[in-house]
């Protein structure tokens, strides 16, 4: 108990010093484009496939499970988009992504910590947490719902494709049950859930990273924990956004 | 100049340093030695601030170092460069870019300016055509000579190192210890020197501080180390059969 008190209190104090103004705004957009290459541009093929093998799946679990002829087949549609959009392409894929760019970011900043790279920029008065953590949770936290609606879409499209292959409803049925009561207000939930899961997996490994000590192994374990730590509070987080938001 | 007076530390109850006062000088170049775990590095992190000591005072010049803010300290540090034992280059950059990272920061030079400049640290410590290098690519020797290009690629007024000869060979080491030498004196910077390589020691060691269990039992220069009364700095600097039978032969 005394010991996540502290981790919270150091999480807090590491924030209050990662959102101050950038020393040079041209250096921190430099940074931000490259996070957003790193931490978004990269994840799309890993998002991509995931996506759309779980799309396929869903359509063809959904397919088996609706057998009585009083059900319309387009709710096969509805449903997958429904699944898709409410849980998978937000929670799921965050949890992805909290083991993908999360062990990244916890082992990358590990590792600056204790080769001195870190005291490096602070001895010459660069505010290491500032340039080092702010474009990462900046870039994730705003366009990590272009990474959620990509997974929607492709999640769809392999829906589409498992029917094409093996015809378990016809496609028409499909597209109609995805347009069936649509709700943009869906889309925002999902895309909000999101952007505060990337920022704690982002805030979360940083916060791990940056204070790593104890070398190799301490940036082997700092990144453990900030994958398992990100992805508990994700789905606390999730739980609470959906009692606050549905 | 920088001046510590009465510093005090400890972790967890165990003092490590225990009311060390001590003065460093610019256009000097101040050693402080000692045996590991005696303290020294937890001194040098004190001065440049990565350690908070529990009591006392540094003075950068005419500046309360300790009681100033975060904000006052960055103004600080702006003037100080820092030589670290594995040299802390920037991974992600080339050997230029690490050179021009300070100014990047602080100055609003052209690039062209910045370039320039790196050119000029670089082939002040003898790195040429290495420029789009990365670290990994060079050897220890020469990740140190960009490490001092990088800390001094802003004209320091403090040039911290922290012990620059570990895991160089001997020639290198020299080398190193030369090359700080000079640029102490050319560019008159406050160097302190965190090492317990005697070779250093007696090379360039104008000011020295022997740290043993916290606390600075003797302090001179590289002429007065080999004759001092000092048992425990003598157990230090003659740990070696070969080191005392060089002491008889010199007659101490």
């Amino acid at each position: 108990m005394k010991k996540s008190l502290e981790n919270i209190g150091k999480y807090y104090m590491l924030m209050c010093k990662v959102f101050q103004k950038p020393d040079k705004w041209n250096i921190f957009w430099k940074q931000f484009v490259v996070e957003a290459h790193k931490l978004i541009i990269d994840s799309i093929p890993i998002v991509s496939l995931i996506s759309i093998f779980i799309g396929a799946v869903i359509v063809l679990q959904t397919a088996n499970n609706l057998e009585n002829p009083f059900i319309p087949k387009m709710y096969v549609g509805y449903m997958a988009k429904e699944s898709l959009v409410l849980e998978f392409c937000s929670t799921m894929i965050a949890l992805i992504l909290a083991g993908k760019i999360g062990s990244n970011i916890a082992s990358e900043i590990g590792s600056m910590r204790i080769t001195e790279q870190i005291d490096a920029m602070d001895i010459m008065g660069v505010n290491s947490a500032n340039y080092l953590i702010l474009p990462k949770i900046t870039a994730s936290t705003v366009l990590s719902p272009l990474l959620m609606l990509t997974s929607l879409i492709i999640g769809l499209i392999g829906g589409a494709l498992i029917i094409i292959l093996t015809g378990v409803i016809n496609l028409s049925q499909y597209v109609d049950g995805l347009q069936y009561s649509f709700k943009a207000y869906y889309i925002f939930y999902s895309m909000t859930k999101m952007a505060v899961f990337c920022f704690l997996i982002t805030s979360i490994s940083s916060y791990y990273g940056y204070y790593a000590k104890g070398g190799s192994l301490g940036v082997g374990r700092s990144s453990t924990k900030a994958i398992v730590v990100s992805s508990g509070l994700i789905l606390v987080f999730n739980l609470i956004l959906t009692k606050l938001m549905l | 100049m920088i001046k510590i007076k009465d510093l005090y530390k400890s972790f967890d109850g165990k003092p490590v340093l225990k009311d060390i006062s001590f003065e460093y000088r610019p256009g000097e170049c101040s050693l402080i030695i000692g045996a590991s775990g005696s303290g020294k590095t937890v001194l040098l992190k004190s001065l440049v601030g990565l350690v908070y000591p529990d009591k006392g005072e540094i003075w950068y010049d005419d500046k309360l170092f300790t009681k100033m803010n975060p904000a006052q300290q960055k103004e600080v540090h702006k003037e100080a460069g820092m030589l670290f034992q594995g040299s802390a280059l920037f991974d992600f950059a080339t050997v230029e870019e690490n050179v021009m990272f300070p100014m990047d920061f602080f100055t609003d030079w052209s690039y062209e300016q910045k370039l320039d400049r790196a050119n000029f640290c670089l082939k002040r410590v003898d790195i040429l055509n290495s420029n789009d290098k990365y670290p990994s690519e060079l050897s220890g020797g020469m990740q140190k000579r960009v490490g001092i290009a990088r800390a001094i690629a802003l004209n320091p007024k403090y040039l911290f190192c922290d012990e620059p000869n570990s895991g160089l060979d001997p020639n290198t080491s020299i080398l190193i210890d030369r090359l700080i030498h000079e640029i102490t004196r050319e560019y008159n910077i406050t160097t302190v020197i965190n090492t317990h390589d005697m070779n250093s020691v007696l090379e360039i060691g104008d000011n020295i501080g022997f740290i043993h269990e916290g606390e600075i039992l003797w302090r001179g220069n590289k002429e007065d180390i080999l004759n001092s009364d000092c048992r425990e700095l003598n157990g230090f600097v003659f740990a070696s059969n070969m080191t005392q039978r060089l002491r008889k032969n010199i007659g101490k």
